[in-house]
Order: C-alpha cells, then structure tokens, then sequence
C-alpha cells in the first residue's frame, strides 16, 4: 500500500472567472449541505451505503440523503464497489455526465486499490478508482461501517468549505499511551 | 389484466437498461427491443462485476478463500459460507462438533432473515413504496448488531471454519436472539399489514411474472423462485445437511406461478426462520465449537466434491476438484440467481416493461453472485 | 424403483457395446503416480464422501442422446463447468444435474475433449437454461458448443479473447 503514485486530482473546483469571496462561500457552504449522491450501487458496499441512508444512521442528517438515479442531477459519486474492466467505461461515463462541481468518493478497499481481488495474473478488475477518477474522499473498509461513510461524507464538506462541521474526535487510546491494550 | 397485443418486430426499438439502474439492483444489464410499451425481446448482458472469484480459488489455498465467501453473496454471506464449509469438510473428513452445528444453523438462519429484509425493503422501493425500506432497515440492523457482536462483521462475514466456528455465542446472543424473534413476530405482523395487503401491490403482482414448472426445469430455477411455482424443492428438505433434519418447519410452497407467489414465499420463509431459530436455541447443546481433531494443512485427497445448499436465493451448489495440492485445482460456484436470472429473457416477454421491472424484483438479484 | 437405479439403468443402454466390467471407482483419473485413464461408463459413488451419486462419463457423440434421457427422468440443470487438464492435454466438461423430488439422485455427466480442438454439442435445444453455462464455458475454457445460438462472451467484455481458466493462461 502507497507505492504506487496516485495521480494529482483536480485540486479547484472550475468557476467563473469573476469571483465574489463571500458569495462563493455562501453557495459552498450551500452545495456542501446538500450532496445529492448518485443512487449508484456495485457491490458489497451499496448495501452499505443503503445502511446509511435507512432507518438507523440517517444520512439526511447531513443533507446528504436525496439519492438521485440519474448522473445528471447529482453531484456526487460514491464508487461503492469493485470496478470491473468492462463496467470501467461505463463509470467514466457516468462521470462525464454529471454536471460539474463534483466529487467522487471511493467507498471500501476495491474502489481505492482492488482490494482483495488484486493478485498476480488478474484479469478482470481496475485497481482502484482513481486510475481514472479524480478521487476526494478515501473511506477504507471491506465494507466500511456506515459511520465511516458518514465521516467520509463530513469530510467531503470540509474540503468543499474549508470548515468542519464538527471537531474530529481524538481517539482515546492514543491519549492513553501503550499500556492500554 | 394486461393483454400483450399483436407484435409488430418491424416497429421496434432497443432499449437499454442499465449497468446502472436503481431497479437492476446492481451493475445488470438487459437490452430490451420494445414494442412500444411492450417488450418484444430481451437479452440479459452479466459480467459487469465480475471478479475472477474462480480463478482466485486456484490461487489460494483453501482457507484463504474462505473470505470470498463473504463477498460473492453479501447479503446472505452466512449460507455461503456454510456451502464452501460443507464441500471442504466433506472432502478432508472433518467432523464438526454439535454445538457448531447448531450455532451455524442459528447464523445461516438469522442471515436469511436479514436478506430477506433487504429484499422486500428494496422490492417495495421499487415498486413505489419508500417507507417500508426504513422500518426493514430497522429490523435488519438488529440482526447485523447480534450477528456483529459474534462474528465481527456487520454484512461480509468469514465466521466459518473448517470444522467449526470462529468463536463461541455468548449468554447476551442467545438472550439478544430470543428478544429478537418476538420482535420480529410482531414486525412480521405490520409487514402483513403494511405491505402484503395492499390492494395497490396486489395488483402489480397478482398474475404477473409466470414462471411455470416447466420453465423452472428447463432452467434450473430454485428457492423462492421454484416454490412460488409448485415446487416443493429446498434443499435443506431434500438434501439434508447439517442438523436441519432435526428441526420442525415447513417449507412455504405457492403454486400461482406469479410474483405475488413468490413474494407470500419469502415472508412465510422468515417465518419459518424465525421458528428454525428458536428450536436451535431451546436444543442448543453444549461442548467446543472446534473440533480435537484437525489437519494443520488442509488437503483434500485428490478427486471431485460436491455440496449444495439453501441460500435465501437457492440452490448453491459448488464443485471442487481436488488434486491433492494445497489450492483447489478447480472449484466451481453454482450460483442460484445465476439460472433464475436466465429465465427472465424469455419470461418477459409480451410484458409491459413495468410489469417487467416488477418481476426482475421478485426474482431477487445479487449481481455480485451472478457474476462471481 | 428408486430413480438412482432408474437413472442408471436408462443411462446404461448408452455403454451397451462396452465390456461389461465396470471401471474401479477409485480415482481412476487423478493421481501421483501415473494413473489408468478412466474409461468410459457409469460410477455409483458414495454420496458421504462425494456429494453426488451417479457419475457417467461419456464421448461428445452421446452426450445429447444421455441429456435428453436425464430431461425426460424430470432431472434440472444444476451448472455446467470445465476442468482443464493439461497434464493430459485435455478439457473436462461437466454437467451436475439434480433433481426437484424427494428422490434426491446427483447425477454427473463428463466428457473429455481434446485441448486442440475442443468441440462439443450444445445441450441449449434441451435444456434452455444451458445457454447460459456453455457460454461461461466458453469464455473460462474456449470450449466451442457446436449448435449454440448466441455464443459471444457473457461474463468476460465482449471483445474478449482470452480464456482465463485455462492453466497456461498469463495475464
């Protein structure tokens, strides 16, 4: 893992060459608020990625919810599994058909690099997302939890504001020193 | 009900349906040519997820490949696990310990449960209905907290060992167990109210998606599938394996050939799940889930295996040839969605495409296990 | 009668010219030391040890005339498979077929083709449902099913020419 090199993504976001600060901050903040994903389900993780807009982990409660079947009301791309060679073009269609700005999240280890499915002599996968998508968002996890894509989601925000909805929480067990098993 | 007119093949179009569709449940493709709102032909194109699962049985060693078990069916991961278990067991000879045994059964069972859930939660979205999904949701993260706090997984569980388990059940999973099911009774209850009865369901369903006898044997169609036709086929009935034969229940059988049946056969499967369950805890016995004795390598003498069993979608049988290595020279997944799919072709046809997307619901879809 | 002799029997008036010794039901076909090619004919194998009961190998020529007499006994397609044995310069092909009643019988029907030219009748005027499986045969091993009506490849891309599940395949 980290070997390889990851191409540069797409590090602005293209707007109009006259730029209002505060405006653009203000629709930011808008966009951020109210992800409309892409109802783009592969593999394992969509199930998952189901998880999070059901009963239990509430995904609206980040305005993130509005699952749109059609790319071109949506702004956000959640790869939620592993891409197959034939399928890959088919992703990078449904890319292009989005209107821009937009993001793409890699959810769960097949869409960041293969994952389980990488050994020598494959045939069939594209290893990783971002050999062709400009990624944002890494959520790591086979599948990862709903909460790791709600983070992924939060994190999202925070790259399109520059402001985090909450402080990150620190783990404790790293405050706690090596004692704790 | 709807009468499919006269065709026209001269006034057709193509119609292309996915790889991504939120009805297709997937990456599934279907390339239908329509006669206007009917569908006059159909061509199902799979393999946009498929993962080499086969190949990369040669490349590993057997419980390397246990993993992949929990990926080719996400949604009930539990009963293909069992099926890749049973194979290898069979073919090393290992005995399994009672209380294991049952412990699988208990798994398996409360998988099928959830998977089922998931099913009507997403078969009812797409039939226009959103919020049974959420109270299905709701109902499936309490067996994903029970089944988590034992395996360590919420959705792609490797729990099974050759010869036996992971770990042990505690005392809060039995009592967690027990405190579902009567949940689940009564939730059962609201479905029935919710959802079965709805004059607006009964219509989309009710005399829609044939699927006769003949066809299922042409085809090689099982589970809910083949049971919503008249065919008393289950394999944890008509194989035994396991210590299913213990076991008091009943296997749900319509015979209306339609996808009303198939739906009534589901939620009587829970049902019976729920009852499986029960009985597997009153006679849970006690003692190791692993076995005394086991080979440290695991290396089937050479030749052909095989073992079948009931997942929430069928039949799931798997071939493994054996040539006394380490890896599996050959191993072969039977894949139940894989020969239910494969009647939709011809089944749809001289449908309305609605009607279609309706009984491509009711066949159940894991794309991921159909590719492999 | 149970089904197993019934399959049996029906199935035996295919090996009629053969000698009438059954073959050993040992691995006549695997093994370290330079084993005895099986031959042709039925095996009733131990359904414990195996997972399935009947176990019949035959030539591609009689292959449609066993397959319609296991559709007519009221038999399903389970899956079709191959099996490469390059050490033997030869394809398997393997046809699980089980059965909806009571009457629980696997049957197992193989053949072995040449790794030159690997041709086979396509069982798809029998059972519909083969379609499916010879083309994923098709696209694992290059098996060819002679008769089939569509045989372009199903699970690898449509342009695809390499047979992935064949042992001397590099990616």
């Amino acid at each position: 893992m980290g070997t390889k090199d990851v191409p540069p993504s797409i590090d602005t976001i293209p707007s109009s060459f006259v730029q209002f600060a505060i405006a653009d901050k203000v629709i930011a903040l808008g966009r951020a608020n109210s992800l409309w994903p892409l109802t783009f389900g592969i593999a394992c993780c969509a199930i998952e990625m189901m998880c999070t807009g059901a009963a239990r982990f509430d995904l609206s409660r980040f305005g993130a919810e509005v699952f749109r079947p059609s790319p071109r009301q949506s702004d956000l791309m959640i790869v939620a599994g592993t891409i197959s060679n034939k399928m890959a073009p088919g992703i990078k269609t449904l890319y292009d058909q989005m209107p821009e700005p937009k993001w793409v999240i890699a959810l769960g280890n097949c869409a960041i690099s293969g994952g389980p499915f990488v050994f020598e002599g494959q045939y069939g996968i594209v290893e990783g997302a971002d050999k062709f998508l400009p990624v944002d968002v890494y959520v790591p996890g086979c599948p990862p939890r709903p909460e790791a894509l709600i983070e992924g989601i939060i994190e999202l925000e925070h790259k399109i504001t520059g402001w985090r909805r909450w402080p990150k929480v620190k783990p404790e067990w790293r405050e706690s020193g090596s004692d704790e098993s | 009900m709807t009468e499919p007119i006269s065709l026209q093949p001269d006034e057709t179009f193509v119609l292309n349906v996915g790889p991504q569709h939120p009805a297709t449940h997937g990456v599934l493709r279907v390339k239908m040519t329509m006669d206007g709102e009917y569908i006059y032909n159909a061509e199902t194109v799979l393999g946009y997820i498929h993962r080499m699962h086969e190949k990369m049985a040669e490349n590993r060693t057997y419980p390397q490949f246990m993993p992949n078990m929990g990926r080719l069916d996400y949604l009930s991961a539990m009963a293909f696990n069992h099926g890749y278990a049973l194979v290898v067991e069979r073919a090393c000879g290992i005995e399994v310990p009672e209380r294991a045994e049952y412990i699988r059964v208990i798994t398996v069972e409360l998988n099928r449960i959830s998977s089922h859930l998931v099913w009507l939660g997403a078969y009812v979205l797409d039939l226009g209905g959103f919020t049974p999904l959420m109270y299905c949701f709701d109902d499936r993260e309490q067996i994903l907290d029970l089944l988590e706090s034992v395996t360590g997984s919420r959705l792609t569980y490797c729990y099974f060992r050759f010869g036996g388990l992971y770990n042990d059940i505690d005392d809060d999973f039995i009592s967690g167990t027990r405190a579902f099911i009567k949940r689940m009774r009564k939730e059962l209850k609201m479905y029935a109210k919710l959802v079965t009865g709805n004059i607006i369901l009964m219509r989309r369903l009710k005399d829609h998606g044939p699927v006769d006898q003949d066809m299922c044997q042409r085809y090689g169609a099982t589970g809910p599938v083949a049971r919503g036709s008249g065919i008393n086929y289950d394999v944890r009935r008509n194989e035994p394996y396991s210590v299913y034969p213990e076991f008091d229940f009943e296997v749900p059988v319509y015979g209306e050939c339609d996808s009303y049946a198939r739906y009534l056969v589901r939620m009587d499967e829970m049902e019976q799940s729920l009852r499986i369950i029960e009985q597997a805890l009153d006679k849970l016995p006690d003692g190791p889930v692993n076995p005394k004795k086991k080979p440290k390598l695991i290396k089937p003498p050479p030749g052909d295996y095989f073992a079948a069993v009931e997942t929430a979608r069928g039949n799931f049988g798997i071939r493994m040839v054996s040539d006394g290595s380490k890896n599996a020279y050959r191993l072969k997944l039977r894949s139940p969605t894989y020969s239910n799919m494969h009647l939709f072709d011809e089944a749809c046809r001289g449908m309305l495409i609605a009607d279609a997307l309706a009984f491509m619901g009711s066949l159940d879809l894991v794309i991921p296990e159909m590719d492999r | 009668m149970k089904i197993q002799e019934k399959t049996k029997e029906a199935l035996s008036t295919l090996f009629a010219d053969l000698p009438s010794s059954e073959p050993e039901p040992d691995d006549a076909e695997e093994g370290e030391k330079k084993p005895v090619p099986r031959g042709n004919g039925i095996i009733e194998q131990d359904y414990l040890l195996k997972g399935f009961h009947l176990d019949v190998q035959l030539e591609s020529e009689q292959l449609l005339e066993a397959v319609q007499i296991i559709f007519d006994l009221g038999y399903y397609l389970e899956s079709i498979t191959g099996v490469d044995w390059i050490k033997d310069d030869q394809l398997e092909v393997v046809y699980d077929f089980s059965r909806y009643d009571f009457d629980l019988c696997r049957t197992v029907l193989r053949t072995r083709l040449p790794r030159s030219a690997p041709q086979l009748p396509s069982i798809t005027p029998i059972y519909t449902g083969a379609s499916w499986h010879e083309r994923e045969t098709h696209d694992f091993f290059g098996i060819i099913f002679d008769g089939h009506p569509h045989l372009v490849p199903l699970l690898l891309p449509e342009d695809a020419d390499f047979h992935p599940l064949l042992k001397d395949f590099k990616a």
